[in-house]
């Protein structure tokens, strides 16, 4: 119950009018509107380029948390299509009909357990997968470009793949299975890589914004050194002052977190577009696809980017009260 | 209410400004605390209030050993006292009714709730025309009636004053002294840091009298 009645008896207005600019605060109706007048006048606790700054860690925060989010879930589109998948390939050379092979190979996978489709690729299948690296050349039908068999098996009742493998190199010459492990392996590592990049750069990000935040709690006490002392004199606690610097903080720091994440969901929305534009080529433009799928973030990516919001307000209003705390005990 | 054992109080290496303070406070009591300038009033007052140390010595304040209380502990004893200052310490950015207010909303009472009393007293206090004016364009006398008040607002246990009457004219220093005896009427124990030698011939008081940081002559 005391929690239900510190969130009831929080300064809510007050916290509004930190957040929302003072000419748009004026416009609210009466009861959004802070009736009695701020103990820390907010100008004097930070100027814009405050504001400006943790606007831009915000930003710099959620376009990597975006980002690495995007190469997971493309990352786990990529896992799960190719661990639904083998892939059979026939090596073209000393064979003399590759074709009839192509038939004779598809039907002995029909066959086995545990794979539910089989789909030969023809000529100008493979030939489209070069098409990114080698281009559109009819050079491309000279080259011994090996055949391929796309095989999806059942993953509730996978086939043993081993015995797969045996069976095939009992039966036919030049015949090779892919079960695609290793890329998943590398998938994985990538990923991780990836995450692990952008938990360290989340790290920069949080720490740059704890010391900005210390040293503008810092500056904001010693601007008002007046009132704290006053406020001393009348018995207020650490707890009741700190929560007058740190409700500025919070405020500033929801503020400041919407630009920077509103910024960011525009730089996130123009990347199809940008990934287009500044595409290099269409094998860069096709890796990059790979890599960060379609490039539009979906729901739980847009969530994210509110958590991050969430977090630095969070940080800043967490950072401020063990700032002024740790002040106050100079003072006491 | 207030015990001082052998009290001692230096500021880093330097000499002791106060030595061996001992006196006591009974509850309901007036007592002026004297002495030329830079006898140690004002560090006196400070060590009442518990925004100094000593650096030797025992003070007791409603009982309780400072030196034993945490932060939280001692904001909750300067709840049960009222200070006023000689240079008022008024927030600029907010009005008289909102600075009298102050130690109230500190106590996290709701504004309904003593809204009416804070009205009253300036109007008690002789403010009831300047409520929604901002310090800076007050007197100096307004500024040391709305320091009082706010002061009081509280109903503190104990009222220390630092050279109330220094900034005002004698006419409002009497005034000012009716208010103190008052509220010294209604059980606050009061304590006025003074060189105004006239204020204190007009009420008979115990005077700690200060000189070179010792207590000369006390009275409880």
């Amino acid at each position: 119950m005391t929690v239900l009645n510190d969130i009831r008896d929080y300064p809510w207005t007050s916290l509004l009018a930190g957040i929302l600019p003072a000419p748009l605060t004026a416009r609210l109706p009466r009861r959004f509107q802070a009736t009695t007048a701020q103990i820390v006048p907010s100008a004097s606790i930070a100027g814009n380029a405050l504001t400006v700054v943790i606007a831009i860690m915000t930003f710099l925060a959620c376009l990597t948390a975006g980002g690495v989010y995007m190469v997971n879930q493309s990352a786990n589109a990529w896992v799960d299509d190719i661990a639904s998948e083998i892939t059979i390939e026939l090596d073209p050379i000393d064979t003399a009909n590759i074709e009839k092979k192509m038939t004779l190979v598809s039907l002995f996978l029909a066959k086995q357990k545990g794979v539910t489709r089989v789909r030969p690729l023809t000529a100008a299948d493979s030939a489209k997968l070069l098409e990114p690296w080698l281009g559109s050349t009819a050079a491309l039908s000279a080259l011994p470009v090996p055949r391929l068999i796309a095989v999806e098996i059942d993953r509730s009742s996978p086939p043993d793949i081993d015995l797969i493998k045996s069976a095939l190199s009992r039966n036919f010459e030049g015949v090779t299975v892919d079960d695609h492990r290793r890329w998943q392996a590398e998938i994985r590592l990538i990923t991780r890589s990836t995450a692990l990049g952008g938990l360290a750069v989340l790290g920069l990000v949080a720490a740059a914004t704890i010391a900005v935040i210390v040293s503008a709690t810092r500056g904001a006490m010693a601007s008002n050194r007046e009132i704290i002392e006053v406020l001393h004199f009348v018995g207020a606690n650490e707890r009741f002052i700190s929560s007058e610097f740190s409700r500025h903080f919070l405020g500033l720091g929801v503020r400041a977190g919407l630009f920077g994440a509103f910024a960011a969901v525009i730089a996130f929305l123009l990347l199809p577009f940008l990934m287009h534009l500044l595409g290099g080529g269409a094998v860069t433009e096709a890796e990059a696809r790979r890599l960060l799928g379609s490039g539009e973030l979906d729901f739980g990516g847009y969530l994210l980017l509110l958590l991050v919001v969430i977090v630095v307000a969070a940080l800043c209003m967490v950072t401020s009260r063990f700032g002024v705390i740790r002040v106050l005990r100079t003072y006491d | 209410m207030i015990r001082f054992d052998n009290v001692g109080l230096r500021y880093g290496s330097g000499p002791e400004i106060l030595r061996d303070v001992t006196f006591h406070v009974l509850p309901g009591s007036f007592h002026f605390l004297t002495g030329p300038s830079g006898a140690g009033k004002t560090s006196l007052l400070r060590l009442l209030f518990m925004s100094l140390r000593p650096t030797r010595g025992l003070i007791f304040v409603f009982g309780e050993n400072i030196a034993d209380l945490p932060s939280a502990g001692r904001a909750a004893l300067r709840r049960r006292i009222g200070i006023v200052f000689q240079d008022f310490r008024l927030l600029e950015h907010l009005t008289t009714w909102e600075n009298v207010a102050l130690p109230l909303r500190v106590m996290g009472k709701k504004e309904s709730d003593y809204a009416d009393d804070v009205t009253d007293l300036l109007h008690w206090v002789g403010l009831g025309d300047r409520i929604h004016a901002y310090p800076e364009t007050l007197s100096g006398g307004e500024k040391q009636r709305a320091a009082i008040a706010r002061a009081v607002i509280g109903r503190p246990e104990l009222l220390l004053a630092d050279e109330p009457t220094g900034n005002v004219d004698p006419a409002i220093g009497n005034r000012l002294l009716r208010l103190f005896v008052e509220l010294n009427r209604l059980g606050t124990s009061v304590i006025i840091a003074t060189h105004d030698y006239a204020l204190m011939e007009q009420l008979e008081a115990p005077r700690l009298m200060l000189r070179e940081g010792q207590l000369q002559a006390s009275g409880s």
